[in-house]
């Protein structure tokens, strides 16, 4: 397959079933739509493409920047749109939720603006807040921006009547799914495919889905927010149902786990919140029914949304020489030294002196001829076996006294010999008038 | 369901408003309205901050904000306790030395006359300088006078956050983080004048990273101030940590969901002339934006102090609470709203309760807008119905509360309150919480209507006592038997 344009390749994705095994319906057949293969990852780049496809040349002369109001799939594809034209590409957002997708939007080049958090203080008279000023500002015409306005954009829509929709139909040998479930994020794809299947068979079940309203799942809106989508029309979905986050993630691990399918969060819960819905009527069911979800787009991104959420998935394997496995008797076996103590000790013998606070505060003031070793880096360095000889003398220092303990228990069961902890740490030392450098 | 917005009401107010006939008394006695304050219970919120700081080793002052509560005993009950005080006024400072706070645990912030600069330093509190220009007059008026030198700190704004361009609510207040030459230049030129402690922000958000840009922003200047020899030990982190007003997360979200609609017009008002709080209806679509408190909070108060020192410095991978700790920086804080958490309420009496001709229940209160300023600061709750006599069967009542003022806009509240039953004239209407800037911030004598009697009420050797405000001092009588 041969391509002129990496923006050629957008669309056309496969519709794969899911094992009957997995989703245990006996009566319907459950397919994929796998948008997570399009180019940029998502979904998202058919609305991208078709908002800008006839003004990004135009734009281009005039040397417009493109924006979005988008933090997520929307802005990746538009800052790779905008960049292979050479434009820029500015995103304004409530909130960069999800930090792997800020990061590679930076990496993309693309300018984030992010918009304030509520007033404390509140003037409840002040009414006009950020998001509307701002959208005046890149609506103006002339005013030296794109704005392709995905929530408002019919040709959003239109990139998945034309696109997705025809597509699913096509690839199910020319009839449209009973059962067609969606997330509703700017309902541009659910909008777009429900009104394909429709004029199709206008028979087919549209199911609408988001999310639950104190709830955060990337890529959809909750029942109140979907109201300030200008695409949403409630008369598109024969239904809508709220799934959580837990249903989401649960969804994801199923089709990443089990189906091959490398889903995010909105897929998962595209997946969940189908399943859900069809197995009720799976059991009142007596011939079969084909049934059709989104995946909108790839797993690795949202790895710290799922390490925030399910923490033990990230499990690390146990390791011996930590300060976890400590007990009262290592602790209590650890030798501290006062500062005077301290003083005298480094004239005479002059220990390792390893302070384990940041290099940040380090460089600002630390012991004199002291080295630094962050007490991070310094426990990693442990797993491997004592940094240092068992008689070379070390004093250990932090801000209180209370880490470096812990780390001269830790190394005196490791084996070494003469490792003491400065007792009530650098801020005893400044508070006893100790003296301190700052190189 | 009525779409209910309950207060949340724990342990010593509770307790204090469970007694129907020992509230009517107060106001029998006092006239209406009566503001009550708890000056026992705001100790009790500053051991829940102080315990955010041990948890770290952090040391550092509370500096409750003033301007939060006039009421003289909570200011006592503070200078009893394990808190400082931050004064915004002449007046405030004033009342901050009366009550016994040393210069010490006193922090001069906002915008300063020179009565103020003179009478701070002269007791030696702690000045929080706005600008430059601030830490010239206070180093004229220091010289002037022959006054001792002087603890400054300097408030900072216009912090960049690491990453994104974050469109930040710009502050009239503060010396700009990118301009700190000037800074420098005035503490070295006042050197022998003014004490340099450390530097300072306050930011009127609720957001979580504007205030870790912040607080990193003030890591870096401290960084700075080092470099150019002087020695700065303390950041002040202002405060805005926040109060959750509402018991129940699923009322808030029910009700906000129930305004969206009847913005929309799917249902009929939840307010007075259909006022969307932000909220409007532009071709059937919803714009704007709710500018409303918001009423439930998962992190608020002392946990959000928690969850901000527990946050990552993008630039350094350590928490802030670590990195000030390695740092050997004190902490401070200047928390309001959130000190006064569950330490007072305001009780109104129902004046008159009538139809308006329009379906509408109206229930006027002996009190105004002013003596409970929910919509100043847009607080959204429910107050409590105490009744005079014998409560009659519950049967949710939607009314809207209006003032005594002689003005059509005098609405205690623009929602739709509802009650678990209609009010009767004598009975009392008690908004909780209401401690932290509710009360008196902006009460006045419009109309020469009365304004309130704020009483402090205390726990005594037979329960429950109360005294006037301004008589309350935090002793019991029985210190020789301790």
């Amino acid at each position: 397959m041969r391509y002129d344009s990496v923006t050629d390749v957008i669309g056309d994705t496969p519709l794969v079933r899911i094992d009957a095994a997995v989703h245990g319906l006996r009566n319907i057949d459950l397919y994929a739509k796998m948008e997570l293969l399009n180019p940029f990852g998502s979904v998202k780049d058919r609305a991208a493409w078709n908002m800008v496809r006839d003004r990004i040349a135009g734009a281009a002369e005039r040397g417009d920047t493109v924006v979005e109001l988008s933090s997520g799939n929307t802005a990746k594809a538009l800052a790779l749109i905008a960049a292979m034209h050479g434009l820029p590409f500015r995103s304004v957002t409530n909130r960069m939720k999800v930090p792997e997708i800020k990061d590679l939007l930076l990496l993309l080049g693309a300018q984030i603006d992010e918009l304030p958090g509520r007033s404390e203080c509140l003037d409840p008279d002040d009414t006009d807040d950020p998001l509307t000023r701002m959208y005046h500002t890149v609506s103006a015409d002339g005013g030296g921006y794109l704005h392709t306005d995905q929530y408002f954009n019919e040709l959003n829509v239109d990139a998945h009547t034309h696109g997705t929709g025809r597509e699913i139909i096509a690839d199910l040998g020319g009839r449209a799914p009973d059962y067609f479930i969606a997330c509703v994020g700017t309902a541009g794809s659910s909008t777009g495919v429900a009104r394909a299947l429709r004029a199709h068979d206008p028979a087919t079940t549209v199911v609408g889905l988001v999310a639950q309203k104190s709830d955060f799942i990337p890529g959809i809106r909750n029942i109140d927010e979907v109201h300030e989508v200008g695409l949403f029309d409630p008369g598109t979905y024969d239904t809508i149902e709220a799934v959580s986050s837990d249903e989401a993630i649960d969804g994801l691990l199923t089709l990443v786990r089990r189906c091959g399918t490398l889903a995010g969060p909105t897929g998962g819960g595209a997946y969940q919140g189908a399943v859900r819905y069809l197995r009720g009527i799976d059991e009142t069911l007596t011939e079969r029914r084909t049934a059709v979800f989104i995946v909108c787009d790839r797993v690795e991104s949202y790895l710290s949304y799922l390490r925030e959420r399910r923490p033990e998935l990230f499990q690390q394997p146990a390791r011996a020489q930590t300060l976890r496995t400590l007990t009262d008797g290592d602790l209590a076996a650890a030798r501290t030294i006062g500062v005077a103590d301290a003083e005298e000790w480094i004239d005479k013998e002059s220990p390792l002196v390893v302070d384990l606070r940041s290099p940040f505060a380090y460089r600002a003031l630390h012991i004199d001829r002291s080295i630094n070793i962050v007490d991070d880096l310094f426990g990693e360095m442990l797993h491997g076996g004592l940094p240092f000889g068992r008689r070379q003398p070390v004093l250990l220092v932090c801000p209180v006294g209370e880490k470096s303990a812990r780390y001269a228990a830790l190394l005196t069961r490791m084996g070494h010999q003469d490792v003491r902890s400065l007792a009530g740490g650098v801020i005893a030392w400044r508070d006893a008038g100790a003296e301190l450098v700052r190189d | 369901m009525a779409p209910y917005l309950q207060p949340r009401v724990d342990g010593d107010l509770r307790s204090l408003l469970d007694d129907r006939v020992w509230l009517h008394r107060l106001v029998d006695a006092l006239g209406s309205p009566v503001n009550l304050v708890l000056p026992g219970h705001v100790a009790e919120n500053v051991r829940r901050f102080r315990a955010v700081y041990r948890a770290r080793h952090l040391s550092g002052h509370i500096f409750f904000a003033h301007k939060a509560n006039r009421s003289q005993a909570l200011v006592r009950g503070l200078a009893a306790a394990d808190a400082g005080i931050d004064v915004a006024s002449l007046g405030e400072l004033r009342n901050a030395l009366a009550a016994g706070f040393t210069p010490e645990r006193i922090m001069a912030t906002g915008p300063k006359s020179r009565e103020f600069l003179w009478l701070a330093a002269r007791a030696g509190v702690i000045v929080n300088a706005d600008s430059t220009t601030e830490l010239d007059a206070l180093a004229g008026i220091l010289r002037a006078h022959a006054l001792p030198r002087v603890r400054v700190m300097a408030r900072l704004s216009g912090f960049a956050p690491t990453g994104a361009n974050m469109l930040t609510r710009a502050s009239r207040f503060g010396i700009p983080v990118t301009g700190l030459a000037t800074l420098w230049e005035v503490l070295e030129k006042q050197r022998d004048l003014l004490d340099f402690h450390g530097v300072a922000y306050h930011l009127d958000t609720v957001g979580l990273p504007e205030k870790a840009a912040a607080l990193e922003g003030c890591l870096h200047a401290m960084d700075e101030a080092g470099r150019q020899g002087l020695s700065p030990r303390a950041i002040d982190a202002g405060g805005g940590f926040g109060v959750s007003y509402l018991a129940d997360e699923s009322q808030w979200e029910a009700w906000t969901t129930e305004l969206t609609g009847a913005v929309l017009g799917k249902r009929p008002p939840l307010t007075w002339n259909g006022h969307g709080y932000g909220l409007r209806n532009e071709g059937g679509k919803l714009r704007g934006m709710l500018s409303v408190y918001p009423g439930y909070r998962t992190i608020a108060g002392p946990a959000y102090l928690d969850r901000l020192l527990d946050t990552e410095s993008a630039t350094h991978r350590r928490t802030l609470g670590t990195l000030l700790l390695d740092s050997m920086y004190d902490l401070h804080v200047e928390p309001g709203r959130a000190l006064l958490d569950q330490c007072g309420a305001v009780l109104l009496r129902v004046e008159e309760v009538r139809d308006d001709g329009h379906g509408e229940t109206l229930v006027r209160l002996a009190g105004n807008g002013g003596d409970i300023a929910l919509e100043q600061h847009g607080v959204l709750m429910d107050p409590l119905l105490v009744p005079r006599g014998e409560p009659g069967p519950e049967e949710p009542a939607g009314v809207y509360l209006t003032g005594n003022l002689c003005l059509e806009a005098d609405l205690i509240t623009r929602r739709k309150v509802f009650l678990s039953r209609q009010p009767e004239p004598g009975d009392l209407l008690v908004f909780v919480n209401t401690a932290g800037y509710l009360m008196d911030f902006s009460a006045g004598e419009a109309l020469m209507q009365p304004s309130a009697r704020t009483v402090a009420a205390y726990r005594g050797r037979d329960g429950w006592q109360w005294c006037l405000d301004e008589q309350y001092w935090p002793v019991t009588g029985r210190e020789e038997t301790a």
